[in-house]
C-alpha cells in the first residue's frame, strides 16, 4: 500500500477529534451572554481599543522570519547532502563547505549589523 | 531490505485504521498521564503532594480537568476573527498527532494475528516529514494569537512563533549529523543504524543541541516565554476557553511526547534495548521493544519536568541570542567536523589519526570558547557601566552611580 | 552514482565576481567605516577586471560545463565580456561620490530624524558595491545558463540586488522607494510566471536541461500543451526582464525613481544579460519550433517598438524619455530574435554592445545636469543647455543621435545589422515596423537636441557641473566607443561574428 495513506489516516483521526472537541465544547458548555466576557482580556482593566490598520508590531519578528527562511533553506540543502554523503566523496565536502561558508558570511554580516539583537 | 519496513508496508487496510487509532489513543493517554506525572513530580520537587484525590494516586485528575473544561462556557471575543479563531486549535491538535505517523515504537510484533510493527508507516523522508508537520503546527499558534483580537495573545503568539522557528533551525541542523551517519532520513533506517552505538554517544554534541532545542521548540520551561504570566498572561491562548483551550493544552503535551519520541528514535536507538540487554527484545513476542521505547520517552519527559521544576525562565533577548548566536554556529561547526571525520573514516584513515584529528578539533574548540568567554567577560564590564546611559523612558534611580560610560560595540555599529 | 564535477576554471568569470561580492559583504561587516569606501571600490574594480581577464582566457572554450547546467561558447564569451565592460563603466558612475546619489542609510524612514542624523554624519553606506557585484555575477551566469534551474537562480541573483539598488536614491527618496517596491513586486510576479513555466516544461520534458528539452522537441511533435503553456510563461518572465510590451510598465517608473548611476547600470547590464538568455533559448533550445514562436515574437516586437516610441513623445522627463527609448530598443532587439539566422546572433550581440555604451553615456550625462536640489530631469529646464555647456550638450547630442540610429554613430551600425539580419530571414513586416519606429523615435531625440540648442537658457539654477574624473572617464569612454563603432566598426563586427557561435547541440 502507498506509505502515505497511513499519514492521511492519522491526520483524519486527529482532525476528527479536534472537530468533535470544538463542537462538543460549544454544545456542552453553558451560554450566558455578558458584554464584558466578549471583551479582550487585559487583566480586568478597560481593554485598549485595537489600533487602526490592524496594529503594528516590531519589525524584529519579520527579520527573524526572514533569517529563518534563509537557514531553513540551508538545512533543506544539507539534508540530501548528508544522506548521500558517502557517495559524494571529497567533492561533496568541498562544495558543501563552500556553501556553508557563503551562508555564514551573510550570518556574520547580520550579526555585526545587530540583526540578531533583541532589545 | 528491512524486514520491519516490509511488514509495515504490507499492512492491510483495516490494520492501518486500527494502528492509527492505537497511536491516537497512545498519544491521548500519554497526555493524560503526562499532566498527572508532571504535577506530581513538580509537587515532590517543591515539597508538596500534588493531585491525589481523583482516582488512585490522583491518576484521573487530568480526565476530571478535561471534563470540567468541557462544561465551561465557550467564549469567542467580540473582536476575534471567528473563523480563524476556531480553526487555529484544530490546526494545532491535528498536526501534533500527525508527527507520530513515522515514529517506530516497536520492532516486529504480532498484532491481531498479523505480522507487523507498531509504526504507522515508513517513508524515505520520515524525519523531514516530522519537521514539516511541526512547522505547520506553528500556524496554529500564530493564527490563534492573531485572531484573538487582543494585545496579549498577539504578542504571545508572535513571541512563540519566533521562538519556535528559531529553535527549529538549531533542531534541524542537529539532525544533519544523524543523517550523515545513517545515510537515510527514514526513521527505521536510523534506528537500525544504531544497533552498535547510540548516536547520543557517537554524536554527543548533536544530541545536546537537539535536547536543548526541543525544549525551546515546545515552548517549555525554562523557555516558556510565550506564556510568561507576569508579562503576557497566558500567551497566545489567553482568549481561549473550554475545549478549544483543552486542544491547545493537548497539542502542547502531545508535542512534548512527540519530540521525546523523535529524540529516542534518532539518538537513543529507538525501540532497541540498551546495549547488553538485546535478549529482552524478543520477550512478550517482541512487544518488550515497545516497553523500551516507552521507558526512553518517559525518561525524556522526566527531564522536561525536572527542568521545569529547577530552572527559572530566561529573558527573551538572552533566549533568542542563545539560539541564534550559540546553537546555530556551534551546530554548523560540528557538522563540518563530523563530515571531515566521516570522510576520513570512509577512506580508511587509521583510528589513531582520527583520534588525533578529533583531539585537535576539541582543543581548538576549547581554546576558542575560553577566548570567547574572556572577551565576553570584558564586554560585560562595558555593558555593566552602560546602564548609566540616559534612557528614553523614566527608569528608577540606581543604588550606585558608575561614572564611566562607553557605548557597547553593537550599538555603535548600528548607528 | 558518479561524482559530479565542476570546471572552476571555465566558470571563473562568474565565480570571481561572486566571490568578490561575498568578500565585499565581509568588508561591510568588519572593515571600519572610514575605510570601507576605498576597500569596496578597490575590491569591486579588481573583481571586474579579473573577471574580464578570465573571460579573455576562456575565449576559445566551447562546451557544456558543471554537469551540463552551464554552456560556455562564443556567444557566452561575447556577452560576458560586454556585461563586464558595462559593469566597469557602471561601477565608475556608482563610485562617484561628488553627487551624493545614494542615501546615507537606506533603512531610515524618508524625512525622519534618523535620516537627518545619517545625512549629517556624512558617511554613506557602501552596501551598493556588494549588491552591484552580486547583480553582475547573476548577469554573467544568465546568458550562460543551460538549465532552467540555473537560469532561474541567475535571474534572481541578478534581479534581487537591483530591486534594492533602485530604492537607494538620496533625493526624492519616496519616489525611489516606490520604484524599488514596484520593481520588486512586478519582478516577483514575473519570476512566478517564469517558475510556473519551468514547471510545465519540466512536466513536458522530464528534465530541466535545455538540451533535454530540445531533444524532446525534436523527437516528439512539438505541440504538447505543457510545452506551449510552459514556453509562453517562460517567455513572459523573460519579456518582463527586457521590458518588452506588454510587460514594460515598470520600466519608466523604475528608471525615473532609481538613482541615475543605478539606472545606467541596470539599463545596460540587464538588457545584455536578458537578451543573452533570450538568444540561447530561442536559437538553440526551441529553435525547432521557430514557426510556432516567430509570429508571436514579431507581434511583441512591433508592439514594443510602437509603444516605446509613441509614448516617449509625450514625456516631459528626460529619464522617462530614456526609459521609453529603452523599451523601443527592446523592440528593435527582438527583431534579432525574429531573424533566427546566423547573422541574427552576431547582429544582436553587436546591437547590445553599441546600445549599452550609448545608454550608459546618456545616463552619465543626466547625472551632471543639476541644481541645488540634485539632478534636474525636467526636460523644459534642459533648454538652452547647448549654450551654457557646449561640450556636454555636444556629447549628449552624439548619444541621442546614436540612440536614434543616425549614420556615423554606433546606433546606425547596430540597427543596420539587426534589420538586415531580419530582412535576410524574410520577415519584412518587422523590418518595416522597425524603420518606421526609428523614424518616429528620431523625432523625440531630435526634439531634445533642438531644445538644448535653439531655446534660450532659463535662469532657474540649472547648471552642468564639472564631472569628477570617474564620471568623466565613463562619459569619455562611452562617447569614443559610440563614435568609433559608428565610423570604423568593421574590426568589432568581424570579431563578434567570428565568436558568435552557439555550442553544437
Amino acid at each position: 500500500m502507498n506509505p502515505y495513506v497511513p499519514i492521511l489516516v492519522i491526520g483524519a483521526i486527529g482532525f476528527g477529534f479536534a472537530i468533535i472537541s470544538v463542537v462538543a465544547g460549544y454544545l456542552t458548555g453553558p451560554r450566558r451572554y455578558n458584554r464584558a466576557k466578549a471583551e479582550a482580556y487585559e487583566c480586568g482593566i478597560e481593554p485598549t481599543p485595537p489600533a487602526a490598520g490592524g496594529g503594528r508590531f516590531p519589525i524584529k519578528y519579520f527579520l527573524t522570519a526572514m533569517l529563518f527562511i534563509i537557514f531553513d533553506i540551508e538545512i533543506v540543502f544539507l539534508y540530501p547532502w548528508a544522506v548521500s554523503f558517502d557517495q559524494l566523496g571529497l567533492f561533496g565536502i568541498v562544495e558543501m563547505f563552500l556553501f556553508i561558508l557563503t551562508v555564514f558570511v551573510a550570518y556574520t554580516y547580520v550579526w555585526r549589523r545587530g540583526g540578531l539583537e533583541w532589545d | 531490505m528491512n524486514s520491519a519496513r516490509d511488514l509495515i508496508l504490507d499492512d492491510p487496510g483495516w490494520l492501518i485504521a486500527v494502528k492509527g487509532l492505537l497511536v491516537f489513543v497512545f498519544c491521548v493517554l500519554c497526555t493524560l498521564m503526562a499532566i498527572w506525572f508532571e504535577r506530581r513530580i513538580v509537587a515532590r520537587m517543591q515539597l508538596r503532594l500534588g493531585p491525589n484525590r481523583v482516582g488512585k494516586f490522583g491518576l484521573l485528575q487530568s480526565l476530571a480537568d478535561g471534563v470540567k473544561l468541557a462544561l465551561k462556557e465557550d467564549l469567542i471575543p467580540a473582536a476575534a476573527d471567528k473563523l480563524v479563531f476556531i480553526i487555529a486549535p484544530i490546526i494545532s491538535a491535528t498536526t501534533c498527532f500527525m508527527a507520530f505517523a513515522v515514529i517506530p515504537m516497536s520492532g516486529p510484533v504480532k498484532m491481531f494475528g498479523q505480522e507487523t510493527a507498531f509504526q504507522l508507516t515508513d517513508i524515505p523522508v520520515g524525519v523531514l516529514y516530522i519537521l514539516s508537520v511541526a512547522s505547520v503546527g506553528v500556524y496554529g499558534i500564530v493564527l490563534a494569537g492573531w485572531s484573538s483580537g487582543s494585545t496579549y495573545p498577539l504578542l504571545g503568539g508572535l513571541r512563540s512563533s519566533a521562538q519556535v522557528i528559531s529553535y527549529e533551525i538549531a533542531m534541524g541542523l542537529s539532525l544533519v549529523a544523524v543523517f550523515l551517519y545513517a545515510g537515510s532520513m527514514s526513521t527505521i533506517d536510523i534506528v537500525d543504524a544504531q544497533d552498535q552505538f547510540w548516536y547520543a554517544i557517537v554524536l554527543f554534541p548533536s544530541f545536546i543541541i537537539y535536547a536543548i532545542s526541543m525544549v525551546g521548540e515546545t515552548n517549555r520551561a525554562p523557555f516558556d516565554l510565550a506564556e510568561a504570566e507576569g508579562e503576557l498572561v497566558g500567551g497566545f491562548h489567553t482568549e481561549y476557553s473550554s475545549l478549544k483551550f483543552a486542544l491547545f493544552f493537548l497539542a502542547e503535551y502531545v508535542n512534548i511526547v512527540g519530540v521525546s519520541a523523535l529524540a529516542t528514535t534518532l539518538f537513543l536507538g529507538g525501540y532497541h534495548a540498551p546495549p547488553g540487554l538485546g535478549f529482552t527484545e524478543s520477550w512478550l513476542g517482541g512487544w518488550f521493544t515497545f516497553i523500551w521505547f516507552f521507558i526512553k520517552v518517559v525518561l525524556f519527559f522526566f527531564v522536561f519536568v525536572w527542568l521545569r521544576g529547577t530552572l527559572p525562565r530566561l529573558r527573551y533577548d538572552q533566549f533568542m541570542q542563545f539560539g541564534w548566536k550559540v546553537l546555530i554556529p556551534a551546530n554548523v561547526a560540528w557538522i563540518m567536523v563530523v563530515a571531515v571525520l566521516r570522510y576520513f573514516t570512509l577512506n580508511g584513515a587509521s583510528r589513531t589519526s582520527i583520534l588525533i584529528f578529533g583531539g585537535a578539533i576539541l582543543v581548538i574548540f576549547l581554546m576558542g570558547s575560553s577566548l570567547y568567554e574572556r572577551s565576553k567577560a570584558k564586554k560585560g564590564e562595558v555593558t555593566a557601566s552602560a546602564v548609566d546611559a540616559p534612557a528614553p523612558y523614566p527608569v528608577p534611580e540606581l543604588p550606585m552611580k558608575i561614572s564611566t560610560f562607553t557605548v557597547p560595540r553593537a550599538e555603535r555599529e548600528r548607528e | 552514482m558518479p561524482t559530479p564535477k565542476i570546471e572552476y576554471g571555465i566558470l571563473a568569470p562568474v565565480l570571481v565576481v561572486l566571490a568578490a561580492a561575498v568578500l565585499a559583504v565581509l568588508v561591510e561587516a568588519f572593515v571600519s567605516r572610514r575605510y570601507r569606501y576605498v576597500v569596496q571600490t578597490t575590491l569591486s574594480f579588481a573583481a571586474i577586471a579579473l573577471g574580464l581577464f578570465t573571460v579573455i582566457l576562456n575565449k576559445d572554450v566551447s562546451g557544456r560545463f558543471a554537469e551540463g547546467s552551464v554552456a560556455v561558447d562564443g556567444v557566452t564569451i561575447v556577452l560576458q565580456g560586454t556585461i563586464l565592460i558595462f559593469a566597469l563603466l557602471g561601477l565608475l558612475l556608482i563610485a562617484e561620490r561628488g553627487f551624493q546619489s545614494f542615501t546615507a542609510q537606506a533603512s531610515t524612514l524618508p524625512g525622519s530624524a534618523d535620516e537627518q542624523r545619517a545625512l549629517a554624519s556624512g558617511l554613506q553606506q557602501t552596501e551598493v558595491f556588494p549588491l552591484t557585484l552580486f547583480a553582475v555575477g547573476g548577469a554573467l551566469l544568465f546568458p550562460a545558463a543551460n538549465d532552467l534551474i540555473t537560469l532561474f537562480v541567475a535571474l534572481e541573483v541578478l534581479s534581487l540586488p537591483l530591486y534594492l539598488m533602485a530604492g537607494l536614491s538620496q533625493r526624492r527618496r519616496l519616489l525611489s522607494q516606490e520604484a524599488g517596491l514596484k520593481y520588486f513586486l512586478l519582478g516577483a510576479f514575473s519570476s512566478a510566471f517564469f517558475l510556473f513555466g519551468s514547471a510545465f516544461l519540466y512536466g513536458y520534458a522530464g528534465t530541466t536541461t535545455f538540451d533535454g528539452i530540445k531533444l524532446q522537441i525534436t523527437t516528439s511533435p512539438g505541440n504538447d500543451l505543457f510545452l506551449l503553456v510552459g514556453l509562453a510563461m517562460l517567455t513572459v518572465g523573460l519579456l518582463f526582464k527586457v521590458s518588452a510590451a506588454p510587460f514594460h510598465s515598470w520600466t519608466p517608473d523604475v528608471y525615473q525613481g532609481a538613482p541615475t548611476p543605478i539606472t545606467a547600470f541596470m539599463a545596460a547590464v540587464t538588457k545584455v544579460a536578458a537578451f543573452g538568455a533570450f538568444l540561447r533559448i530561442f536559437y538553440t533550445t526551441i529553435g525547432g519550433m521557430v514557426w510556432t514562436w516567430r509570429p508571436i515574437i514579431i507581434a511583441i516586437s512591433i508592439l514594443t517598438m510602437a509603444i516605446g516610441t509613441i509614448i516617449a513623445i509625450a514625456q516631459k522627463d528626460v529619464k522617462r524619455v530614456l526609459a521609453y527609448s529603452a523599451i523601443a530598443h527592446s523592440g528593435f532587439l527582438l527583431t534579432g530574435i525574429v531573424a533566427f539566422n546566423k547573422s541574427g546572433v552576431g547582429a544582436t550581440l553587436l546591437y547590445l554592445l553599441t546600445y549599452g555604451f550609448t545608454t550608459l553615456g546618456t545616463f552619465a550625462i543626466v547625472t551632471l545636469v543639476r541644481d541645488a536640489g540634485g539632478e534636474v530631469t525636467d526636460l523644459n529646464r534642459w533648454s538652452g543647455l547647448g549654450k551654457r555647456s557646449p561640450l556636454i550638450a555636444g556629447i549628449f547630442t552624439l548619444f541621442l543621435l546614436a540612440l536614434a540610429g543616425i549614420p556615423l554613430t554606433s546606433g546606425f551600425v547596430g540597427k543596420f545589422a539587426i534589420f538586415s539580419a531580419a530582412y535576410e530571414s524574410g520577415n519584412i513586416s518587422v523590418v518595416i515596423a522597425g524603420v518606421l519606429a526609428s523614424a518616429v523615435a528620431a523625432f523625440f531625440y531630435i526634439r531634445i537636441v533642438v531644445l538644448m540648442y535653439f531655446n534660450d537658457p532659463q535662469e532657474d539654477g540649472t547648471s552642468v557641473v564639472i564631472p569628477s574624473p570617474v564620471t568623466a572617464i565613463t562619459i569619455g569612454v562611452c562617447a569614443v566607443a559610440t563614435l568609433v563603432l559608428g565610423v570604423f566598426p568593421q574590426p568589432v563586427i568581424n570579431a563578434v561574428n567570428s565568436l558568435a557561435m552557439f555550442v553544437a547541440g
